[in-house]
């Protein structure tokens, strides 16, 4: 099994560096694509087979699409990034060094000791029991507030990307005029 | 389904897909012809390149997609213990269900779904 995990975060790991280089976005929402893809195989390992299959078709099957839909409608699409300079290159690098260091310094001190707890398994009918339970320990109320959260969502995309009635017409006037 | 099974899977087709990319890669006939090139045989010359500005619909469309697809996932747990939950399930889906179908309605309303 550790050979998979190797495989997947190789994966992960070149795109994720193709993905923030490559000097063509629509070249860098591909690479973001298998990304996605080989974590919801690293989901698939850890047997969360329910993340896995959302992760494959909200993230790499949802917004994926969303995020190159996005893309395309800006202009200038097919013109590549101009190459960032040597001090912007190296300032960056030293950035991300940076938080490497301080992440990899936070794992090291904290000791990871292995749970007491009996181990659960995580499957469809236990996340659908405690999604409806209203009893303690159930979720029943985030559930709901989430379609609240996705209804807003949903009108908010509306209202941007919609231009309302009124002013279509007075632009249309206008240009009669 | 084990790690050894997988990297055989993964190695068999690499090596089928692969083998057949090449080997007719070295048994087809091949002939060059600059018309081969283009995407039409007739017809008038393309000009410009492929990346186009979009429609602002197609955003609408696919963030409209996501929403629902969300939806769906929450549909799925839900879908499995039905009958363990009975009545007060089906109530609290219904409710998940009205509020989001006021998403469509209001979608509907704004004329988001009329393709322009």
């Amino acid at each position: 099994m550790d050979i998979m995990f190797y495989i997947f975060s190789t994966i992960i790991l070149v795109f994720s560096v193709l993905t923030v280089t490559s000097r063509k976005i629509l070249r860098a929402a591909t690479y973001l694509l298998f990304v996605l893809i080989a974590t919801a195989g690293l989901y698939f390992l850890l047997n969360y087979q329910f993340i896995a299959a959302i992760q494959l078709t909200l993230y790499a099957g949802g917004i994926v699409v969303l995020i190159i839909f996005s893309i395309l409608l800006t202009s200038h699409i097919s013109q590549s990034f101009e190459p960032v300079g040597k001090l912007k290159t190296i300032a960056s690098g030293l950035a991300s060094v940076a938080g490497a260091l301080l992440t990899l310094t936070v794992l090291l001190e904290h000791e990871f000791t292995a749970s007491t707890k009996p181990p659960v398994d995580v499957n469809m009918e236990s996340i659908g029991l405690s999604l409806l339970s209203y009893e303690r320990d159930g979720f029943v109320l985030p559930f709901e507030v989430i379609s609240v959260l996705l209804l807003a969502a949903m009108i908010g995309a509306i209202v941007i990307a919609k231009k309302s009635e009124e002013k279509v017409t007075n632009q249309e006037n206008n240009k009669s005029l | 389904m084990n790690g050894e099974s997988l990297i055989v899977f993964f190695i068999t087709s690499l090596v089928l897909v692969g083998g057949a990319i090449v080997f007719s890669n070295y048994i087809a006939p091949k002939s060059f012809n600059k018309q081969k090139i283009e995407p039409y045989e007739c017809g008038i010359p393309t000009t410009g390149i492929s990346w186009l500005q979009f429609n602002v619909g197609y955003y609408l469309f696919a963030i409209l997609f996501l929403i629902f697809d969300v939806e769906t996932v929450f549909l799925f747990p839900w879908a499995v213990v039905m009958k363990q939950v009975g009545l007060v399930g089906m109530i609290e889906i219904l409710i998940f269900f009205v509020i989001l179908v006021f998403g469509l309605a209001y979608a509907w309303k704004k004329h988001a779904l009329v393709w322009e």
